[in-house]
């Protein structure tokens, strides 16, 4: 008769402790998040231009962002995408020469308004950019720990929540052992789930992702695009992409914009199966763009 | 075109090739010379005077009889570089990060830069004179003394560290800025805890580059600190230094000052090359410059 | 300058041009086998029932085809409800190609010398001709996507269907011999044939509405027309 094998679990554990071997990859656990389900926000964008010096690069946009969805943003490469979620967190006056008008309004408030604190809008719209950008003097724990004290956050479980956001991204069995290490030491695909990590410690209510999958390999998307759709029971996803099939995949709704105008906005399946605008269609069927 | 049709490299154009590299290395070797004299000289006139009381003794003027070693000379010029290093090191690095993080493009940040260029390019004797007639003909704070030495170096090594730094700071990858301000840092923490930290090392090479370039200075020294023989480590008093030792001993009458002259010379260029050293160890490490 | 994705708007247009031409396949099988039918060609029957395998053959080709499409170029919107709607009319087509066949295998069977009846033989030959037209007809409007056509299509079908009734009743008030009985059988089987053909034009007709407005809707018989046909 065979003992039963009671070590399995200690194997196991050791396995996962040694090399970045993706195959010990657990499934995203948002519960372990303080974030309540259905907790997201909704974000209205209303008269929206931007300007790049003279350059009229967003021509009055209005989008509405249902809360706890993820909405993607299509179109030919100039069209603003970019430009435009970056004016919804306000990371596009960063640039020398750039402003912004209109009303982006989050819970009622609205993010240009007088006397809004521009860091405290960020912290509330997190973004997550295409390449991944881990901090590199930083340590795994560090940079997850990174957006609650470069914003200053005060948390006495500041342990907790690092531990938290990475069981949440579904790194916490990858990392576990080695949180004291380089977060650059990671692969690509894992550098931007810490991003994203780094990104939730901070408890935004919105997540702006911009090619979030762009600079990675086909595997390492399928997790993202995995991670998105468990992100979004808690918070409110717009992710550009110009990955069109990845729009289809993830999002509930499809923005199509073309020079700096919304030309359509509509649940993803009729986007792709029956578009209204013949300018859409042509995009979407690959005749431009 | 197949393989086989390639034609065998026409011989003239083979020997174009080797008249131009042995020109080239014919050159290089001629550049080489001096440098190789110059270090022959030094060790073969300066080495001899090297002995523990050459580092121990201080200079003691007489006109007959052992002339002593040069210590007050290295804890004299030890004292100036370390003060203009504190003066020049701070502020230097200062400005470069206006001039990368605020500055930028504007206007004034174009000034600052052009006028920092100029500056490398003054003649060390002109930081000199200028404090001489603003700070020792004056009469402020005693007439010739070791802090008016430092800050006529702090001058000559300013727009040295200037530049190095904001080299250095525009290697820091702009994304990580992008990444830091995304999650909701206000600039200045971005510049503390993100940009300074990555660009450490390259920072550090800077300056000791520019402290080794503080170290070989004689034209400032000899308008703002003069001469002085005594062992003294107060800055408030005339010092003694390296290169104004060589200078004088230089000339005179007495061969064994003269070997003194090309000892103290010697050990300037090995704390040059030790400094140096130990600039590129850090750089080597670093993955930033 | 080539428009983009050349190569796959030319995979596309071949796709349709195979199930066009699948629907002209249909229309030479049943002109011979009404022709089989009217003179009781049995060789020309066995012809029929031969040459399926040629509409069998083009069904499997343009279901390959459109796997093969679907799975390297991903087509979507206007493309994808196109793809849709040839995997969707190929199979009409081979259904088609089944229902020549069934009449062409009823020709030996209905024997040489059996009494025949005037009334269903005209209507065996209007019903045929009904449906050859919708066939036609079917294939314009899907070449040329004209949903106006398609529509006109349902109402055509309406008359193919009142037909088929009333052979039904015609065969049942006819049967007295046993000969003209049975004889009066096999056209009913015909006339069902013929009735499904004008169906699978219909359905072909939806397809093409889908393809132009995105939209699905059965143009199902109308209540209110199987009512006025069956009291007339």
């Amino acid at each position: 008769m065979i003992p039963p094998d009671t070590n399995t679990e200690e194997q196991t554990e050791m396995s996962t402790a040694g090399g970045p071997s993706e195959q010990a990859q657990d499934a995203p656990d948002l519960s372990a998040l303080g974030v309540k389900e259905g907790a997201g926000h909704a974000i209205k964008v209303a008269g929206l231009h931007a300007y790049y010096g003279s350059q009229h690069a967003i021509k009055g946009i209005d989008i509405s962002f249902p809360a706890n969805e993820a909405t993607a943003i299509i179109g030919p490469s100039g069209c603003g995408k970019s430009t435009m979620v970056r004016c919804i967190n306000r990371m596009h006056e960063e640039i020398p020469g750039a402003r912004a008008e209109g009303e982006v309004t989050l819970d009622d408030v609205n993010v240009y308004g007088e006397g809004v604190d521009v860091t405290t809008v960020r912290r509330m719209i997190g973004m997550v950019f295409q390449k991944p950008n881990p901090f590199p003097t930083m340590s795994i724990f560090d940079n997850v720990a990174a957006g609650l004290r470069l914003s200053g956050t005060k948390s006495d479980n500041l342990r907790e929540r690092v531990h938290r956001a990475l069981r949440a991204v579904g790194l916490w069995g990858e990392v576990k052992n080695r949180l004291g290490e380089p977060g650059t030491g990671l692969s690509g695909g894992q550098q931007q789930r810490l991003c994203i990590a780094r990104t939730i410690a901070v408890e935004p209510e919105v997540i702006l992702m911009d090619e979030p999958c762009s600079a990675l390999d086909p595997i390492a998307t399928l997790k993202v695009e995995e991670l998105i759709d468990e992100l979004k029971s808690r918070y409110t996803i717009v992710i550009v992409t110009h990955n069109m099939q990845q729009a289809a995949r993830v999002a509930d709704s499809t923005v199509f914009m073309l020079d700096g105008e919304v030309i359509e906005h509509a649940p993803t399946k009729d986007v792709f199966t029956n578009p209204r605008d013949e300018r859409t269609e042509r995009y979407v069927t690959g005749k431009f763009g | 075109m197949s393989l086989t049709s390639f034609a065998p490299i026409d011989p003239r154009r083979r020997r174009t090739d080797k008249i131009m590299r042995g020109v080239l290395l014919a050159g290089t070797l001629i550049a080489l010379i001096p440098l190789v004299l110059i270090l022959y000289y030094l060790l073969h006139k300066g080495l001899g005077s090297w002995s523990g009381s050459f580092f121990t003794t201080d200079p003691n003027g007489n006109f007959l009889g052992d002339p002593g070693g040069i210590r007050s000379a290295i804890l004299g010029t030890l004292e100036i570089v370390a003060l203009a290093s504190l003066i020049s090191i701070p502020i230097g690095i200062g400005v470069a990060l206006y001039l990368t993080e605020y500055g930028k493009e504007a206007r004034f940040a174009n000034v600052v830069r052009y006028f920092v260029d100029v500056m490398t390019g003054v003649p060390s004797i002109v930081f000199g004179l200028f404090i001489y007639i603003v700070l020792v003909k004056s009469h402020i704070g005693g007439d010739f003394t070791g802090w008016k030495g430092s800050f006529a170096l702090s001058l000559l090594m300013l727009p040295i560290v200037v530049r190095a730094a904001e080299v250095v700071l525009l290697l820091v990858p702009s994304a990580l800025r992008e990444a830091a301000l995304a999650l909701g840092a206000p600039r200045w923490r971005v510049i503390t805890r993100v940009v300074l930290p990555t660009a450490l090392p390259g920072l550090i090479t800077g300056s000791l580059l520019a402290i080794a370039r503080g170290m070989g200075e004689t034209a400032p020294l000899l308008f703002t600190v003069s001469v002085a023989f005594g062992a003294t480590s107060d800055l408030g008093a005339q010092m003694n230094s390296l290169p104004v030792q060589i200078y004088n001993d230089i000339s005179s009458p007495r061969d064994v000052i003269i070997a003194r002259a090309w000892g103290a010379a010697l050990t300037l260029v090995a704390l040059v090359l030790i400094i140096n050293l130990i600039a590129r160890a850090i750089a080597r490490r670093s993955r930033v410059a | 300058m080539q428009e983009t994705r050349h190569q796959f708007r030319e995979d596309l247009k071949g796709l349709e041009r195979q199930v066009l031409g699948g629907l002209d396949l249909v229309i030479q099988q049943l002109d011979r086998a009404l022709e089989a039918v009217s003179y009781q060609d049995v060789e020309l029957a066995a012809m029929v029932v031969a040459d399926d395998d040629r509409i069998d053959g083009r069904y499997l080709e343009v279901h390959q085809g459109i796997l093969s499409l679907l799975a390297r170029q991903a087509p979507v919107a206007g493309d994808l409800r196109i793809v849709a709607a040839l995997l969707h009319v190929i199979r009409c087509i081979e259904r088609m190609g089944d229902q020549c066949v069934n009449i062409a295998k009823l020709v030996p069977l209905s024997g040489y010398e059996s009494p025949k009846d005037k009334d269903i033989l005209d209507s065996i030959e209007r019903m045929g001709q009904l449906a050859r037209s919708q066939l036609s007809q079917a294939k314009d409007s899907l070449g040329t996507r004209n949903v106006e056509l398609a529509q006109d299509l349902a109402r055509q079908d309406a008359e193919i269907n009142r037909l088929n009734r009333a052979i039904f009743k015609r065969a049942v008030e006819i049967g007295d011999e046993l000969d003209m009985r049975e004889w009066g059988m096999f056209m009913i089987l015909v006339a069902r044939c013929l009735e499904r053909i004008g169906d699978n034009t219909v359905d072909i007709a939806e397809q093409v509405v889908f393809v132009v407005t995105g939209l699905f809707r059965e143009m199902a018989d109308s209540p209110t027309a199987s009512e006025a046909a069956r009291s007339a």
